[in-house]
C-alpha cells in the first residue's frame, strides 16, 4: 500500500492507495501515528483504496479514537463503493464523518 | 467519549460460571476493563453453585500501557485497568430473568448494557429462553441502551440437532416463536452479530436497521508465534467444547478407533470440556458405550489456566459437529494456538472459515471414516500440520478482541451521544 501524507490549510491530508487489509494495516497505522505527532485534524483520502478488511477499518478505529481522545478528528473521503458497502456492513458510517470529497472534508475543519 | 467515563454493564456467562459464552466474555470483558475511557464495567451474571464466587478482580490491576505504536493516551498516563462489579442477576432457565437484569441494571445506573448472548443463554426450556432474551428490549424501553452481541440467530440454528425441536410441527412453531423473538431483541439500540450472513439475514427478513458486523476477535494478547513443536508421548487429537447436542463425539471416537488400529504411532484422544446445558450425561454415556476404546481421556472442565496447555499439546482440534451456525469462538482459539483444525462440511462453513483466513481438512459429519482420513492427512503429514498451525495462527491474529472493544465503545459512543 502506498500511503503519501500533505497538508492543506492546517489539515493533514493521507492518500491511501491499493488494499487496506492485514498485511498493509501496520504500515498505514504507522502513517497516522506519524501525522498525529502533529495534527488532531485528519483527513483519509481513500479514494485510492479498492478493498478494506476488519484489520483496515480497526487501524482507522484506533486513528479516530487518538484524535478524538485529543479533540480532534479523523475524517474519511472519497469512499469507493466496495469499501463504502464494508462501512455500512460495520456500520461504521455512522462513526466516521465521510465526505463525497477531498475539498468538503478539509472545509469540515475550517 | 474521552470527557467522561463510561459506565458499562455486560449481561453474559463469565468463568467460574460455566454457562455458554464464558470465555468469550471472559476476554471481552477483560479488554473493555482495559479501555481508558471505560470506569467500571458492572456484570450482570448467572448466580453460582453455592460455594462458588465471582473473582471482583482477575483482570491485571496492574497500570496498563496502552501506548499503541508510539501514540500516548489522551493525558500521555498509563491506565489502570477499571474495576469489575459483579451483579448474580438471573438464573438458567428462570422466567424471571429479564425482570431481574432491568432492576439490577435500575440499582446500578450503567451508561448502557451490552448482552453479550445467543438464543439458549438463558435457558433450554423454551419459555425461559425466550423470556429471557427480551431483557434488551425491556431495557431499551425503561430508558437503558442496550446492545445485544448475538452469537448466532434463529435463522441458522438447526433446532432438532440443539435438542429443542422433536418434530417437525415443533420446530415450525418454535421457528415462529424464533420470528417473534428476534423482532423483540431487534428492538436494541443496536445489534452485533459476527458473521456477514447474519447481517443480511436480519435486515432482509426483518427490515432490521441497527445490525451491524463486529469481528469475533482473538482471545491471544501475546504476538510471539507459537513453536508448532508437539510434546513427547502419544500424538493428542482433541476436541474442545460442551458436548451432547450438535456437538457430539460419537463419530470421533469411532473415527480415533479406526486410526489406532492403522497407526503404529502412539494416539490419544482428547475431549476437553463437559456436557452441553441441554444434555445432561450425555459424555458420560459416551464414555461407557466406548469404554472398549482405549486412550480416550474425558478432562471435564477446563478451567481458564488450563486451556494453553490443552489447546499447545493438540497435534490437531477437531469439530465433530451436526451443525453449525458459523464462525467459532473454539476455532479462534485453535489459531491462537497454531493448531491445523479438521471440520465438518456442513452448509458453507468452509467459504466462512476462508473469508476470515482460515483452513482445514473437511469431513463428512455423519462419516467416521471421513473423520479418520481428514485427521490422517494432518498427522501423517507433519509439514502440513504446521503449514496449516501458520495460516490459522495468522487469521486469529489478525485483530484481537482489544481492537474489537474499540469499535463497540465507538458505537456505544454515538449511542450515548444521541
Amino acid at each position: 500500500m502506498e500511503t503519501r501524507a500533505r497538508v492543506i490549510n492546517t489539515v493533514h491530508v493521507v492518500d491511501l492507495q491499493g488494499r487496506l487489509d492485514a498485511h498493509q494495516g501496520k504500515q498505514v497505522d504507522q502513517k497516522l501515528a506519524e501525522v498525529m505527532h502533529s495534527t488532531n485534524q485528519t483527513v483519509v483520502n481513500m479514494s485510492k483504496v479498492h478493498f478494506i478488511d476488519s484489520t483496515g477499518l480497526s487501524v482507522l478505529v484506533k486513528g479516530v479514537k487518538h484524535h478524538r481522545e485529543k479533540n480532534g478528528d479523523l475524517v474519511l473521503c472519497e469512499l469507493q463503493q466496495p469499501v463504502r458497502i464494508i462501512f455500512e456492513l460495520t456500520r461504521l458510517e455512522r462513526v466516521f464523518q465521510i465526505y463525497a470529497t477531498e475539498n468538503e472534508a478539509v472545509q469540515a475543519f475550517q | 467519549m474521552q470527557n467522561r467515563k463510561l459506565r458499562v454493564g455486560v449481561v453474559t456467562t463469565y468463568p467460574p460460571g460455566r454457562g455458554s459464552l464464558n470465555e468469550y466474555a471472559f476476554h471481552f470483558v477483560r479488554a473493555l476493563a482495559k479501555k481508558q475511557e471505560v470506569a467500571e464495567v458492572i456484570l450482570f451474571v448467572d448466580e453460582l453453585p453455592a460455594g462458588e464466587q465471582y473473582q471482583a478482580n482477575p483482570v491485571d490491576v496492574q497500570p496498563v500501557d496502552i501506548k499503541l505504536d508510539g501514540l500516548a493516551n489522551a493525558n500521555g498516563t498509563a491506565h489502570t485497568s477499571a474495576p469489575l462489579h459483579f451483579i448474580p442477576c438471573w438464573q438458567f432457565n428462570s422466567g424471571l430473568n429479564s425482570w431481574r437484569i432491568l432492576r439490577g441494571a435500575q440499582q446500578s445506573k450503567p451508561d448502557v448494557v451490552i448482552f453479550n448472548i445467543q438464543f439458549a443463554s438463558f435457558g433450554d426450556r423454551k419459555i425461559p429462553a425466550a423470556l429471557g432474551l427480551m431483557a434488551p428490549a425491556l431495557l431499551r424501553l425503561c430508558g437503558v441502551p442496550t446492545v445485544a452481541l448475538l452469537h448466532n440467530i434463529m435463522e441458522t440454528v438447526d433446532l432438532k440437532s440443539a435438542g429443542f425441536a422433536k418434530s417437525a410441527l415443533l420446530e415450525r412453531l418454535i421457528r415462529l416463536i424464533g420470528w417473534v423473538i428476534t423482532n423483540i431483541l431487534l428492538r436494541a439500540n443496536l445489534v452485533a452479530v459476527t458473521i456477514p450472513k447474519y447481517v443480511e439475514i436480519l435486515e432482509a427478513r426483518y427490515g432490521a436497521q441497527n445490525v451491524l458486523l463486529a469481528p469475533h476477535g482473538s482471545f491471544a494478547s501475546e504476538t510471539l508465534p507459537p513453536s508448532f513443536d508437539l510434546p513427547q508421548g502419544p500424538l493428542q487429537i482433541m476436541t474442545f467444547g460442551k458436548f451432547g447436542t450438535y456437538k457430539r463425539v460419537e463419530t470421533l471416537v469411532e473415527a480415533f478407533h479406526m486410526l489406532q488400529m492403522k497407526h503404529s504411532t502412539a494416539l490419544e484422544l482428547v475431549i476437553a470440556g463437559t456436557n452441553s446445558p441441554n444434555a445432561p450425561s450425555y459424555l458420560e454415556n459416551v464414555a461407557k458405550q466406548y469404554a472398549d476404546v482405549p486412550n480416550v481421556r474425558y478432562t471435564g472442565y477446563v478451567s481458564e489456566e488450563d486451556v494453553p496447555t490443552i489447546f499447545n499439546e493438540a497435534a490437531a482440534v477437531v469439530f465433530p459437529y451436526s451443525s453449525t451456525t458459523g464462525s467459532s469462538g473454539v476455532l479462534h482459539q485453535a489459531g491462537e494456538y497454531g493448531k491445523a483444525v479438521v471440520l465438518p462440511q456442513i452448509g458453507d462453513l468452509a467459504e466462512l472459515i476462508s473469508e476470515e483466513g482460515y483452513t482445514g481438512e473437511f469431513f463428512n459429519p455423519s462419516d467416521p471414516q471421513s473423520l479418520a482420513d481428514a485427521i490422517d492427512r494432518i498427522i501423517d503429514h507433519p509439514e502440513r500440520r504446521i503449514e496449516m498451525g501458520r495460516q490459522n495462527y495468522l487469521a486469529a491474529h489478525g485483530l484481537p478482541l482489544a481492537e474489537v472493544v474499540d469499535w463497540y465503545l465507538l458505537h456505544i459512543e454515538s449511542i450515548v451521544k444521541n
